[in-house]
């Protein structure tokens, strides 16, 4: 009896540890919103701000947690509202509105979407016009950064939703690794290095041949691919930039060019704030000593740059620890932009006023953006009057470098035409036929059949042009 | 109780009664088993998009299906992966059913080792993948660690990135996770077995191998079958696994660990195809549903013969 009762007990306390063995290990995550299905989901997890005796009540559900501190700034500013915000998972928000909305439900009465998931909230008529009375969006036009606005209108140019954020992307990179080996740290003169693909190479084979890796994993420059949209007037289109974005990421896989790190994975992030270890046959991993000795032979390495949309200068610098301060920010070989977190109000809300004060006051008040500026520590936000006022800013993690100005002229040149809501599915099939490539698992022209093979499955609609 | 069949009223208020009691059941039952049947079948011969009006398009989707080469291709990844998988299971939940089983032997404890062969069930997938996507990372995954530290291989093994090996690995991880089921199954149907068979055996002089292969095993079949085939079925719908390691419904790398569900799901909940999806699920259910008749068949027609 007394053994049967020792075993259960050492079961359930093996269960126990198994169990939160295995619930400990998350890598860090990305801040701010982003469409890549491998960043780590959190959990649903609904906040309540402001009394609970308030008289008025709104309910947000978000995708990031950014709203949480907007809606307790909000209740301190108006003590008679109640703001209930749930961040969902973005694998998981399409579902869940779509859910709500069909039910008819009068809450939430805000609704947020990433830019590739609006063209279909938009069709489905979830989000309420915001040109009408009493909101006027279009006074607030020139408040906002161009592309920001365009993505929150819907085919027929109605205003749907808005964001406070900009999201363009850029290259960042080691300034005293960029100091050593190419005798610079000027972003202008290093973004000459990342103009085009050609040129990456050759810069990637100059960091090589000096013991460093040019990037972690060889998606970094997935931000700048492509010159034209994938779909054009309902045709697939592969254009040169395209191509030769292609023949670069297996070029630098097969030339060894990068440290073979998974995006988003652990090792990623730990490469932000120093070397990581490269592991050959001689290397024994579990030994510090010879750990050591294998840092000092060059058998770890650093890595030089990753390309990041502007709400990766705030995951960065949760992640370089010592190296605050040598890494810097420049352009990249395109415009890009990637995620961003786009307000609107439910077109079944019963408070429309009340959210639309809310979307106000997140979107378009300079106070709450000034504010957020503070308390984000970096994050770029999209009301022009801010930017311009906080255009001399340096931030110190990037030695001083003017992020606000250096991610507004990237914004200017983001062409929001190039998106459809193909691009998701589309830039899948290309990585998945740029994966079978560089690891010679099939020859480009299979490679590139089986893309074409992919998207005409997916998407029947699409004429392709082999 | 002493009934009397008293006619008209009375017998029919004994019959709504019983209605009375199995609403319960009947409600939630049509509400979450029958509605949703019959509108997916519905939706499959429509173009719904999830939102918005459905249009009828008759066999349309169907048609489509069964051109998708990407379709079957999901399906041949799911048999090729489930079957890896069925072996090795079933194979260690067998040895392992030979050495607890051994009258001999008597091994102590099978109450602790069921338990923690059990165990690796108990974890969520979810954490299941990510413990392995860790432990079999091409560089710095623990796995090639040891390999390469140790010279049993001389450069690392890319475990989920190469399509010779990843839908192996998930055979494996599934296989790992699923034996202790297997295993206790295969118990209870040793445990089922009467002991004098074993005694006969031993009095005859029977050695183990023989007592396991003229004994056990001819006796353990309808059990193995049963396991085989619910495995069979349940693999077939196989999802979260594959899903969470490969990251995403494209089942990287090549679409090698892309399953019928997962194939289902990329167009029910990604591209907005639920109409689509819907036919997908129709065709998925009627190959799981031949193989339910293939295995009442079988079942079946055992009895028949060994009764």
């Amino acid at each position: 009896m007394r053994m049967k009762r020792a075993a259960a007990f050492t079961l359930a306390g093996l269960m126990a540890v198994s169990m939160t063995a295995c619930g400990s290990g998350n890598g860090g995550s990305a801040k701010g919103s982003t469409s890549d299905s491998t960043e780590e989901t959190k959990n649903e997890a609904a906040a309540t701000a402001g009394k609970k005796d308030a008289s008025e009540k709104l309910v947000v559900w978000t995708l990031a947690d950014d709203l949480k501190q907007f809606a307790e700034r909000y209740c301190e500013k108006n003590p008679d509202v109640q703001i209930e915000t749930v961040t969902i998972a973005p694998a998981d928000y399409p579902t869940k509105i779509q859910t709500a909305m069909r039910g008819k439900q009068t809450t939430p009465d805000i609704i947020v979407g990433e830019p590739q998931m609006l063209e279909d909230m938009y069709e489905a008529g979830y989000f309420e016009d915001l040109d009408q009375e009493p909101y006027n969006a279009q006074d607030y036009a020139d408040k906002i950064v161009d592309y920001v606005w365009d993505v929150g209108k819907d085919a027929d140019g109605v205003q749907r939703a808005i964001s406070y954020q900009i999201t363009p992307c850029g290259v960042f990179y080691r300034r005293d690794i960029a100091e050593k080996v190419f005798g610079t740290d000027d972003p202008e003169e290093i973004g000459n290095m990342f103009q085009d693909y050609d040129t990456i190479l050759s810069t990637g084979e100059t960091l090589r041949d000096a013991g460093y890796k040019i990037f972690a994993s060889d998606m970094e420059m997935t931000y700048f691919s492509g010159d034209s949209a994938w779909v054009e007037d309902g045709k697939l289109k592969i254009d040169q930039a395209r191509m030769d974005y292609l023949d670069s990421c297996v070029k630098l896989y097969q030339n060894d060019m990068t440290a073979y790190v998974a995006q988003w994975s652990t090792t990623w992030y730990q490469a932000m704030g120093g070397s990581v270890p490269v592991i050959d046959k001689e290397t024994n991993v579990w030994d510090e000593t010879e750990m050591e000795e294998a840092a000092e032979n060059g058998k770890t390495t650093e890595i030089f740059a990753y390309g990041l949309p502007a709400w990766g200068v705030v995951t960065m610098r949760d992640h370089v620890g010592d190296l605050s301060g040598k890494w810097g920010v420049c352009a990249g070989p395109a415009y890009g932009f990637s995620g961003g977190t786009y307000i609107g109000i439910s077109a079944l809300s019963e408070k429309k006023e009340l959210a639309w004060d809310f979307l106000k006051f997140c979107t378009l008040t300079e106070e709450t953006l000034d504010w957020w500026i503070e308390a984000s520590q970096g994050d770029v936000v999209s009301y022009l009057p801010c930017l311009e006022k906080h255009k001399e800013d340096e931030n110190t993690v990037y030695g001083g470098e003017k992020l606000y100005q250096f991610f507004l002229e990237q914004a200017e040149g983001i062409d929001y035409s190039k998106v459809t809501k193909y691009d998701k599915k589309i830039n899948d099939a290309w990585a998945a036929a740029i994966d079978s490539i560089k690891t010679g698992e099939k020859s480009k022209e299979d490679a590139v059949d089986e893309f074409y093979d992919v998207v005409a499955s997916t998407y029947p609609e699409i004429e392709i042009q082999r | 109780m002493g009934e009397k069949a008293v006619p008209g009223k009375k017998k029919r208020n004994i019959e709504s009664t019983g209605y009375f009691f199995v609403a319960p059941f009947v409600i939630a039952f049509i509400i979450f088993s029958v509605y949703p049947v019959l509108r997916t079948f519905y939706l499959s011969f429509t173009d719904y998009k999830g939102f918005g009006d459905a249009a009828l398009t008759g066999g349309v989707n169907y048609l489509r299906v069964l051109q998708d080469k990407f379709f079957w291709r999901s399906l041949w990844n799911t048999a090729k992966i489930w079957s890896v998988n069925i072996v090795l299971q079933l194979g260690l939940a067998l040895a392992l059913t030979i050495v607890f089983s051994d009258i001999k032997y008597k091994i102590r404890g099978l109450a602790v080792f069921r338990a923690l062969y059990y165990l690796p069930n108990l974890i969520a997938a979810t954490s299941v993948a990510f413990l392995f996507k860790t432990l079999l990372d091409w560089r710095y995954g623990t796995l090639n660690q040891i390999l390469v530290g140790s010279g049993a291989v001389g450069s690392p093994v890319n475990w989920l990135g190469s399509t010779a090996t990843a839908p192996y690995v998930i055979s494996v991880i599934s296989a790992w996770m699923w034996f202790g089921n297997s295993f206790i199954m295969l118990m209870a149907g040793v445990q089922g077995i009467s002991k004098d068979y074993f005694e006969a055996a031993a009095i005859d002089g029977a050695g183990r191998m023989k007592t396991f292969t003229r004994i056990t095993l001819p006796l353990l079949k309808p059990i193995m079958l049963y396991v085989g085939i619910t495995s069979l079925i349940g693999g077939l719908q196989m999802f979260d696994l594959p899903f969470l390691i490969s990251g995403g419904t494209a089942g990287n790398p090549s679409g090698s660990t892309q399953t019928v569900v997962m194939y289902l799901y990329k167009f029910g909940f990604e591209t907005n195809q639920v109409g689509y999806a819907s036919a997908i699920a129709y065709v998925l259910f009627i190959i799981i549903f031949l193989f339910s008749a293939l295995q009442f068949k079988v079942m079946y027609g055992r009895k028949k013969g060994g009764n």
